[in-house]
């Protein structure tokens, strides 16, 4: 089964995705994007939700350059998820190398479609 | 396009880099700072130490924090991948970047709301599920009404525009006028 990382320091959002996915992936959670490292380098997931905007040393923006820049994660599929919705931000996502961005809010419903879509494209 | 009929010499070029009244921050091709102006280190406040090196995404972080009109260009060259010019927001761009924060703030209760409606009103949970989803739906009501209550139904306009800042200010439970 799939693997996914959900990354917000919010735990009702964490939940809302975590609900909307259902059991259609194997599910992680992080509530910063610290904690999401450690997770990532020790599950491997094959994709992250990953809010943008979050306290500590790193936020959304960082993590992604951190994965798309480490040859062994950047095959990892990124979804960056957040409250800003410049267009100027969502080209910052996209030279960092983010695989979707969505903002808030958004429907949990189609983001889990989007995550298991993209996931079976990367199989087939 | 305007192109130049002769190219600017290097000094020419310096007196342009030193003197421009716009901040500007070169990224390289590894995507970190390399070279920045004397205005940029005045509009930003950040020191030339804190500057070189920085990665470009916690450089836009930094950023987003601050009053200042933001654009960012990709060079496309093998050298360079980008450049940031920077100045201070005029009053109609702080009213502005604090409504954009105001909206990103008012979109993370709305996010709740959203999502958690749409997964009650398509999915079939356990009591306890719709009682817990239903509750925190109301919660988020509740912060939602506060801050536009708090943030946008008043006849003076926020002091934060007054005082520079861009981002309207996050209340806490707690927090007393």
């Amino acid at each position: 089964m799939k693997k996914l990382l959900i990354v917000d320091d919010q735990p009702h959002i964490r939940q809302m995705i975590r609900l909307a996915v259902g059991n259609s992936l194997s599910l992680k959670e992080a509530g910063s994007a610290d904690a999401a490292f450690e997770s990532i380098l020790a599950e491997r997931p094959d994709a992250i939700v990953l809010d943008v905007m979050m306290p500590g040393s790193m936020n959304g923006f960082q993590l992604c350059e951190r994965i798309k820049r480490d040859s062994a994660l950047a095959g990892i599929y990124v979804v960056l998820v957040t409250a800003r919705g410049q267009v100027a931000d969502q080209e910052f996502g996209r030279a960092l190398g983010a695989d979707a961005y969505f903002v808030k809010p958004f429907s949990p419903l189609a983001l889990a479609r989007h995550l298991t879509d993209a996931l079976e494209k990367r199989d087939a | 396009m305007n192109a130049l009929s002769t190219p600017p010499t290097p000094r020419e070029f310096d007196m342009t880099w030193s003197h421009c009244p716009w901040g500007m921050a070169t990224i390289d091709v590894a995507g970190n700072l390399r070279d920045f102006n004397p205005a940029l280190e005045r509009c930003t406040g950040m020191s030339g130490a804190t500057l070189v090196g920085m990665s470009e995404a916690a450089f836009v972080a930094h950023l987003a924090v601050l009053p200042l009109e933001h654009t960012r260009v990709e060079t496309g060259g093998s050298s360079l991948r980008a450049i940031h010019y920077l100045r201070s927001a005029t009053a109609l761009t702080r009213q502005n970047q604090w409504l954009a924060g105001l909206a990103e703030i008012l979109r993370e209760p709305l996010t709740s709301i959203y999502g958690f409606a749409e997964l009650l009103l398509t999915q079939n949970y356990a009591d306890d599920i719709r009682h817990d989803l239903t509750a925190t739906l109301l919660e988020q009501v509740e912060l939602m009404t506060n801050l536009i209550n708090e943030q946008l139904d008043t006849s003076r306009p926020p002091a934060a525009w007054s005082q520079g800042s861009s981002q309207p200010r996050q209340r806490n439970p707690g927090d007393h006028e």
